[in-house]
């Protein structure tokens, strides 16, 4: 058994050795911290915002919207629109992809966020019936019940780019805010080496089909990318704003809370003073509790990680929160353990077997999280046939 | 500027990776054994994979090894040569006897002499490019490319060598003299620091 | 340096990838195209196909799948399976393979290898040992690890690089699939016998395996399975975790290079 204070971390944030692509230097500093430095004291970021803003120019006015924005409604994707239509004022076509799990004070938002912005919306909710199933094969396959919602957030815009003939997709933060599998150094195009290199757990839409029963493989288009010749017919690009600008989640959240009314909310395992991040997803609690069943952290260690890198908090103070907020039981397990059909004990089985050495957790002794103001109002639908 | 690239088919195996390499760098390929290929192309690609005996046999059979010569040192059309197709431009090899070489360069290639380490060289190493060429543009420091091989092109005295790799000993990876580029390492399999090295031998004026 | 390898190692069966345990109990693991794909976007140094339903039938799956792949991705593939002749190791390479791998045709006519290694250079040839201990012995089995032989492995080993095996891929078929491990012993004792690279297989379980195959059992590449398909870990992780504990592997993606 391993404490989560056992975990060698980083000497400047509080990411531990266990998280995906990590790599330490002789003096303990991380590779994401590193990488930030080069955000802060490298990039001309005059520069990238000229090349930006003549990217725009390319596209502007010459199909039915200028770029596509790929839009959830928290955070990062709604600053992302408010920055493109306040300083750039472009006519974007917004497209969500409905993972299932949206929250209602998240739908709120994104009435008023849209109807302030003044844009186009698009939204697509894929098959329950076939979204369970996909759930529980990625579990089983990679400790990580979200396949549907990262594979279809991904490549649905992409498709609806292809559908209407629009070149140009604006994302929010660059990976390289939170992991290295891209550096600030790098051009991160949201392309489908990024998608395979992790988004879809190593899982393409035409791997799943042989992986699942019940399914036809028509039913996973949602879930597919557009082939490489469709997107380069189109001439695609495909950017982060964030590659271009400086990416500040909290300057931003605020911004977007005066001028847009936009609420944030309390989520599972997240400390208060962090109620704008994952506010969109009611599965976000059982997410970042399996990350912590594999790897030995939380939420709380990537925020409070951020906040010190931007100088706006003591890693004590940091290591202190951890330890109160990452670690808990969800509540709303129970919910998705009767979503996918499985039981508590099964479920850590699957995610016992998924461990990052050497994390080994000792879940006979987790303890309960609080329950959220919300869940009573969460839907809980099972569909009424497998067929 | 059209960017016609021929690559040169003498029988000495798959080509398709160094096609559809070359192709996604955004070049027009023909794969080909014919001088009028040659004459229409703005660059050429010598590949080669195998013996050396084996491939420089080929080559001269292939009947087009004339043309190349005219369109490469009295044209200075730019070429790539690749692996075999790299050790080919000595003057001879000494692999399983010793056979000539198209003899462009003052240099012989040899088994490699890895104090120990095993042959052959095989996988990934770090590559240190030592001359300022747009070939290398874009590349991180140390990059690495994928070699396969158990020889090694010598240079008779340095001035050609663009790039060394270290395995037991330090050994020349690529060479630039002029308008000829020729690389131990197979770009056409090395990812994207291959499709960079490429996409650079494209743009590349000498 | 040279970097040490990680190399997913895929099954074909009628053109779809599939994984087991023991040489049984195949599960589908998606399609080999878009598996490449993938791979090749998580930075693996190599790949090896294995078709383990080597018939007359499957031979042009076997040959389209290949093809599809050399035009998609740009890193060397090594493919194995039910090659008998010069004429099918010739028939792979120009298909797209770089390298091919033989198992029981390397027990049953040897000389296929120095013919190939004459042909196509050694680089070409890979012989696949699959082995079970018994007791302090350790056979050579072939067919797929269905057909015992009273080869030692070592022995096999040391002739078969002899005849012109550019590398050995070494494979335990009683660690196959449990994910408990390497053979680190015969993997040792193997890889310092020959001159050539050897490359681990069977028994990756956590990405500790993958470093202990390398450190303490000399292996100059591990080739993966389960690992990569039924947990969340992938060549790129694997790097990051391998290059923290001290092997020498290709960093460049991993971001470390970055600053």
């Amino acid at each position: 058994m391993t404490a989560m204070t056992e975990l060698r971390r980083c000497s400047r944030c509080t990411i531990p050795e266990t998280h995906e692509t990590i790599v330490f230097d002789d003096q303990g500093v991380c590779n994401v911290c590193r990488g930030h430095e080069f955000k802060k004291e490298s990039i001309d970021w005059t520069a990238r915002e000229e090349e930006f803003a003549a990217l725009i120019e390319q596209s502007r006015g010459k199909y039915s919207h200028d770029c596509i924005i790929p839009f959830s409604g928290g955070k990062d994707s709604t600053y992302t629109l408010y920055h493109m239509i306040t300083k750039y004022k472009v006519k974007p076509l917004v497209v969500q992809f409905d993972h299932g799990f949206l929250r209602q004070r998240m739908l709120e938002n994104n009435v008023r966020t849209l109807k302030k912005m003044g844009c186009d919306f698009l939204s697509f909710r894929p098959n329950w019936r076939v979204v369970r199933k996909l759930m529980l094969e990625s579990l089983k396959r990679k400790g990580d019940f979200c396949w549907h919602c990262h594979t279809g957030i991904y490549s649905y815009p992409m498709q609806i780019a292809v559908k209407f003939q629009i070149p140009l997709l604006v994302w929010g933060e660059p990976s390289a805010e939170y992991t290295s599998y891209y550096g600030y150094d790098e051009q991160e195009e949201v392309d489908e080496k990024r998608f395979n290199r992790w988004v879809n757990l190593g899982i393409t839409a035409d791997d799943m089909v042989g992986m699942i029963d019940g399914v036809e493989p028509r039913e996973l288009d949602p879930f597919r990318y557009p082939t490489y010749k469709e997107l380069r017919k189109l001439g695609v690009r495909s950017v982060c704003l964030g590659s271009y600008y400086p990416w500040d989640v909290k300057t931003q959240s605020e911004i977007i809370e005066r001028e847009l009314g936009w609420q944030g909310n309390e989520v599972e395992g997240v400390p208060p003073e962090y109620q704008y991040e994952k506010i969109e997803c009611y599965m976000q609690g059982v997410r970042d509790y399996l990350k912590f069943l594999k790897r030995g952290y939380g939420r709380t260690a990537h925020l409070t990680s951020i906040d010190i890198r931007n100088g706006r908090l003591a890693r004590e103070e940091a290591m202190r929160m951890l330890q109160e907020f990452d670690g808990k039981r969800p509540p709303s397990l129970d919910l998705f353990l009767d979503f996918v059909g499985i039981d508590e004990e099964e479920f850590l089985d699957l995610a016992v077997s998924h461990i990052v050495s050497p994390w080994q957790p000792e879940v006979a002794k987790i303890p309960d999280g609080r329950k959220l103001h919300d869940m009573g109002t969460w839907d809980r639908t099972i569909p009424l046939t497998e067929i | 500027m059209s960017n016609r690239v021929a690559i040169i088919d003498y029988g000495v195996g798959n080509l398709h990776s160094a096609r559809n390499a070359l192709e996604l760098a955004g070049a027009e390929v023909v794969v080909t054994s014919r001088a009028e290929e040659i004459v229409k192309a703005d660059r050429l690609v010598l590949p080669g994979v195998g013996a050396f005996g084996e491939c420089a046999k080929n080559l001269r059979a292939s009947g087009v090894t004339e043309a190349i010569e005219e369109h490469v040192l009295q044209r200075g059309k730019p070429i790539f040569g690749i692996c075999v197709g790299f050790q080919l431009l000595s003057r001879e090899g000494h692999e399983m006897g010793i056979h000539p070489g198209l003899g462009w360069l003052p240099a012989t290639v040899r088994k490699l002499e890895t104090g120990g380490l095993k042959i052959p060289h095989v996988g990934w190493n770090e590559i240190e490019p030592v001359v300022d060429a747009v070939l290398f543009d874009g590349l991180r420091r140390s990059p690495t490319f994928y070699f396969t091989h158990s020889y090694a092109l010598v240079p008779d005295e340095p001035g050609i060598d663009a790039a060394f790799c270290n395995y037991g000993e330090r050994f020349t990876a690529a060479i630039l003299r002029d308008n000829v580029f020729a690389t131990q390492f197979h770009p056409e399999k090395s990812q994207e620091n291959g499709l960079k090295i490429l996409e650079n031998f494209l743009r590349w004026n000498p | 340096m040279l970097k040490k390898r990680i190399i997913p190692k895929l099954l074909l069966r009628n053109g779809r990838n599939v994984k087991g345990v023991k040489f049984t109990e195949l599960r589908d693991t998606g399609s080999p195209v878009t598996n490449a794909r993938i791979y090749d976007a998580q930075g693996a140094d190599e790949l090896i196909f294995l078709d383990i339903e080597a018939s007359g039938a499957n031979r042009k799956i076997l040959y389209d799948t290949i093809t599809k792949t050399a035009s998609e991705v740009f890193m060397p593939f090594c493919v194995g399976g039910g090659i008998r002749t010069v004429d099918d190791v010739r028939q792979l390479l120009l298909a797209g393979a770089d390298k091919i791998s033989v198992n029981t045709q390397a027990v049953e006519r040897p000389d296929l290898v120095s013919e190939g290694a004459a042909l196509f250079g050694v680089q070409c040839m890979v012989v696949s040992i699959d082995f079970k201990r018994h007791g302090p012995a350790c056979k050579v089995y072939t067919h797929g690890g269905t057909v015992a032989t009273e080869l030692d492995v070592l022995d096999h080993a040391q002739q078969s690089v002899a005849r012109g095996a550019g590398e050995i891929l070494l494979t335990s078929i009683d660690r196959d699939g449990t994910m408990q491990g390497y053979d680190l012993e015969i993997t040792k004792r193997v890889a310092d016998a020959v001159d050539v690279p050897v490359i681990a297989s069977g028994g990756a379980g956590t990405l500790q395996h993958l470093c202990d195959v390398i450190a303490d059992a000399h292996a100059s590449a591990v080739a993966v399975g389960s690992l990569f398909h039924f947990t969340d870990q992938s060549p790129i992780k694997a790097r990051a975790f391998m290059h923290v504990r001290g092997i020498d592997v290709r960093s460049e993606r991993t971001g470390t290079t970055a600053i």
